[in-house]
C-alpha cells in the first residue's frame, strides 16, 4: 500500500510536468498560423491547427494547474523516460492532425510525416507542390522544435523539475554550464541564433523569405524538409549550397564543442575527437563520391565537386537535403553514403545516427587493445581522451555501453532493411532507406513516397523514433510504465505454498 | 515572533535565489554532498570536487552541477573546477589541514572572494580568522548547542 501511495504521488508530479510539455506542444502546433498574416486566403485550414493545438495546450495547462507539486520535484531518469515517451507519442499524433486535414494524407502517412518532422529526419510523403504555406511551415517548425528536443525546450521555457532526470532521458545529458536550467537556456539561445543567422544568410543568398525561413529551420535542426520536390537542388545555386553546408555542420556539432568555439577555445575544438573524425570522414566521403559517381555524372568539374561535397555533408550531418537523384549512383558511392548515415552527427547535437563520438571511442579502444597486446602482461594502462583542457580517463563501463549501443543499432538496421526487402525493394534501396530512417537523415532513393505500403511506413516511423530517442529511453520508459502499472492496478496476492 | 523569524528567513532565501552564484564545493562527503544537492536545487551553479569518483554516488537527482575528480590540494584540480570564476568556495573535506590549504589557495591564488572552510578542531578557528577565511566548526556548533540546552533546563 505504501508503495502504491508513493507511486501515486510520483506519477502526479510526472503528469504535471507532462502537462507543461503538452502545453508547449499545443503552442507549437498553433505556431504555423502566424503565416496567415501573409497568406490570409488559407484561413479555411485554421481549425485543423487550432483545434488539436488548442485542446492539447488546454489539456496540458489543466494537468499542470491541477497537479503541480507545491515544491519543485527532482525526477529520476526512468521517470523522465516515461514523460518523454508520452510526450513523443502525443507529438506524433497531434502533429499528424493538420497533415491529415489539409494535406490529404491518410493516418499512417500523416503519423509518418509528423514523426519524420519531430525526429528531424526529413523523409516525406507530402506533395510539397500542392501543400499550403501553413502545412510547409508546420513541417519546418516540427523539425526546429524536435531538433532542440521537447524536454530541453520545456526546461528552458518553464524551468520544470530539478535535476538532470528529464534532459538525460532525452539523450541530452551533457551540460554546458554547471546548472541544468541555465544550460538548457544557453543551448536554446545558441540554437535560435543559428536559425536566425540561417534565415538572413539564405535570404541574402537568393531565396525568398518563406523558403529561407523553412530551409534555415530544417538545416540547423539537421532535419531536411524542403518546400520544393527537388530539395536544395531546385535552386542549383553554389551560393545557397555554400550557405546551407555550414548551417548543417553547425547543427551537427556537439553543443559543447560550439560552446568551446564561442569562448575561443580553439585548442579544445581541434583536439576534440568528433571534430577530428569529421575532418577524416568528410574528405574521404567527398573523394569517394566524386571519383565513383559524380565525376562521370556531370560534364563540368565544378558541378560534380559541388554535388559530392553537398551530399557528403548532408549524409554525415544526418540532414538529408539533396541536390541530385541517387538512382544513378554506383555501389561504392551508395555504400559510402550509407556508411556516413550510419555514423551520423555529433553526440549532444540535433543530429542522429550512431554518433561520431561513439565511433571515435571505438576506434580509440581498438588502438588501446592493440597496444595492450604489445605491452608486458602486467602493465597497467589507463585509457584517456582529451576533454576540454585536460586528458580525461575513460572507464570501461562507458565503453561497454557504447559497444552495446552500436550492436543494437546495427541489429535494428539490418532487421529493418530485411523488412523493407520483404516489401519488394532491392537490397541497396532497403539498406539505404532504412539507414536514412534510423539515422534520422532523410535522404531517399525513392522507397518512401505517396505510394509506399503503410506497413513499410510504420516500420520507418518506429525506426525514426527509436533512432532519435536512442532506443534505451523508449525501453526504460515502457518497462517502468508496465512495472508501476502492476502496482497501481491491483496488488495481486502471490500464492504461497 | 516565530512567524516573524520565518518570514525573514524566507526573504533571505529569496534574496539568494534572485542572484544565482557560482559555487565550488570541495569534498563530497556527508557535508559536501548535502551542500551540493541543496545549492544546486536552489538554482546555483555548483561544481563539486572529490578525490574518489564513488563519492559522487551520494549526490541526489536534485543535483545538476559538474563533478570533478581530483585532489583539491593540487591547484590544477581547482583550475579544472574553474575556481577563478567562483563567487564562493566551500572547503568541506574531512581533514582540517586539507581544508585550510584549499581555502588559502582559493583565497590567495584564485582570488575567490568568499571562502568558507569547515574546521573540526575549534582551536584552529583563530588561525583561519587571521587568514580572513570564514569558518564553520561542527564541533563547536554541537558543543554550543548542548551547553545552551543544558543552561535552559536549569
Amino acid at each position: 500500500m505504501r508503495q502504491k501511495q508513493f507511486l501515486q504521488r510520483r506519477y502526479r508530479a510526472m503528469a504535471a510536468y507532462e502537462g507543461l510539455i503538452l502545453f508547449l506542444l499545443g503552442l507549437l502546433v498553433i505556431c504555423p498560423l502566424s503565416a496567415l498574416i501573409v497568406w490570409p486566403q488559407e484561413a479555411r485550414q485554421v481549425w485543423w491547427f487550432l483545434l488539436p493545438g488548442g485542446s492539447l495546450a488546454a489539456l496540458g495547462a489543466l494537468l499542470w494547474w491541477s497537479l503541480r507539486p507545491k515544491e519543485p520535484v527532482s525526477l529520476s531518469t526512468p521517470e523522465g523516460a516515461v514523460i518523454i515517451v508520452f510526450a513523443w507519442a502525443a507529438a506524433m499524433l497531434v502533429g499528424a492532425v493538420p497533415l491529415m486535414g489539409c494535406a490529404g494524407l491518410n493516418f499512417s502517412q500523416a503519423v509518418f510525416e509528423a514523426t519524420s518532422g519531430w525526429t528531424t529526419t526529413g523523409l516525406s510523403v507530402v506533395d510539397v507542390t500542392k501543400a499550403s504555406h501553413l502545412i510547409l511551415l508546420h513541417r519546418s517548425i516540427m523539425q526546429l522544435a524536435g531538433g532542440a528536443g521537447l524536454a530541453i525546450l520545456m526546461l528552458a521555457a518553464f524551468g520544470g523539475p530539478l535535476g538532470v532526470g528529464l534532459s538525460a532521458a532525452e539523450g541530452k545529458e551533457t551540460q554546458l554550464v554547471p546548472h541544468m536550467r541555465r544550460s538548457t537556456r544557453l543551448v536554446v539561445s545558441i540554437y535560435a541564433a543559428y536559425a536566425l543567422t540561417g534565415i538572413l544568410a539564405l535570404r541574402l543568398a537568393g531565396m525568398d523569405w518563406f523558403d529561407a525561413v523553412n530551409h534555415s529551420f530544417c538545416a540547423v535542426s539537421t532535419g531536411g524538409f524542403s518546400t520544393r520536390p527537388e530539395s536544395i537542388g531546385y535552386w542549383n545555386s553554389p551560393l545557397i549550397e555554400a550557405v546551407t553546408i555550414p548551417l548543417m555542420i553547425l547543427g551537427n556539432l556537439n553543443f559543447l564543442t560550439t560552446y568551446a568555439l564561442l569562448r575561443g577555445k580553439w585548442r579544445a575544438v581541434l583536439r576534440n575527437g568528433e571534430v577530428r573524425l569529421m575532418a577524416f570522414l568528410l574528405p574521404v566521403g567527398i573523394s569517394v563520391l566524386f571519383i565513383c559517381a559524380t565525376a562521370a555524372m556531370f560534364p563540368s568539374l565544378g558541378k560534380s565537386l559541388r554535388v559530392a561535397i553537398f551530399e557528403t555533408v548532408s549524409a554525415l550531418t544526418t540532414t538529408g537535403y539533396s541536390t541530385v537523384d541517387y538512382k544513378s549512383f554506383n555501389a561504392a558511392a551508395t555504400l559510402m553514403l550509407i556508411t556516413l548515415m550510419l555514423v551520423g552527427g555529433g553526440i549532444c547535437s540535433t543530429a542522429g545516427g550512431i554518433k561520431q563520438f561513439r565511433i571515435y571511442m571505438m576506434w580509440r579502444t581498438l588502438l588501446w587493445e592493440f597496444r595492450r597486446l604489445l605491452l608486458p602482461r602486467n602493465a597497467v594502462s589507463r585509457p584517456q581522451i582529451w576533454g576540454e583542457d585536460s586528458r580525461e580517463p575513460v572507464d570501461d563501463a562507458s565503453l561497454r555501453q557504447i559497444g552495446v549501443f552500436i550492436f543494437l543499432y546495427l541489429v535494428l538496421f539490418l532487421s529493418g532493411a530485411v523488412l523493407l526487402g520483404v516489401f519488394g525493394f532491392s537490397l541497396s534501396d532497403s539498406l539505404f532507406e532504412f539507414a536514412s530512417a534510423l539515422g534520422t537523415v532523410g535522404l531517399s532513393v525513392g522507397v518512401t513516397s505517396q505510394t509506399t505500403p503503410s506497413a513499410a511506413l510504420w516500420a520507418e516511423t518506429l525506426a525514426m523514433l527509436l533512432g532519435r530517442l536512442e532506443f534505451l529511453v523508449v525501453g526504460i520508459g515502457l518497462v517502468k510504465i508496465i512495472q508501476d502499472g502492476r502496482w497501481m492496478v491491483k496488488v495481486v496476492p502471490t500464492s504461497r505454498k | 515572533m516565530g512567524i516573524c523569524r520565518q518570514t525573514t528567513k524566507r526573504r533571505q532565501v529569496n534574496r539568494v535565489m534572485a542572484k544565482s552564484l557560482f559555487i565550488v564545493v570541495v569534498g563530497c562527503g556527508r557535508l559536501g554532498s548535502l551542500l551540493a544537492n541543496g545549492l544546486s536545487g536552489q538554482g546555483h551553479s555548483v561544481v563539486v570536487i572529490d578525490r574518489r569518483a564513488e563519492a559522487f554516488d551520494d549526490l541526489s537527482a536534485e543535483f545538476s552541477g559538474f563533478k570533478v575528480v581530483g585532489d583539491a590540494v593540487e591547484s590544477e584540480t581547482l583550475r579544472k573546477a574553474r575556481a577563478a570564476d567562483a563567487d564562493c568556495l566551500i572547503a568541506a573535506a574531512e581533514e582540517d589541514n586539507v581544508n585550510l590549504m584549499v581555502a588559502q589557495v582559493a583565497k590567495d591564488v584564485f582570488q575567490v572572494k568568499w571562502v568558507i572552510a569547515r574546521v573540526a578542531e575549534p582551536a584552529r578557528e583563530l588561525a583561519y580568522r587571521q587568514l580572513n577565511i570564514e569558518t564553520v566548526s561542527p564541533t563547536s556548533l554541537a558543543g554550543d548547542y548542548v551547553l545552551r540546552s543544558l543552561a535552559q533546563d536549569k
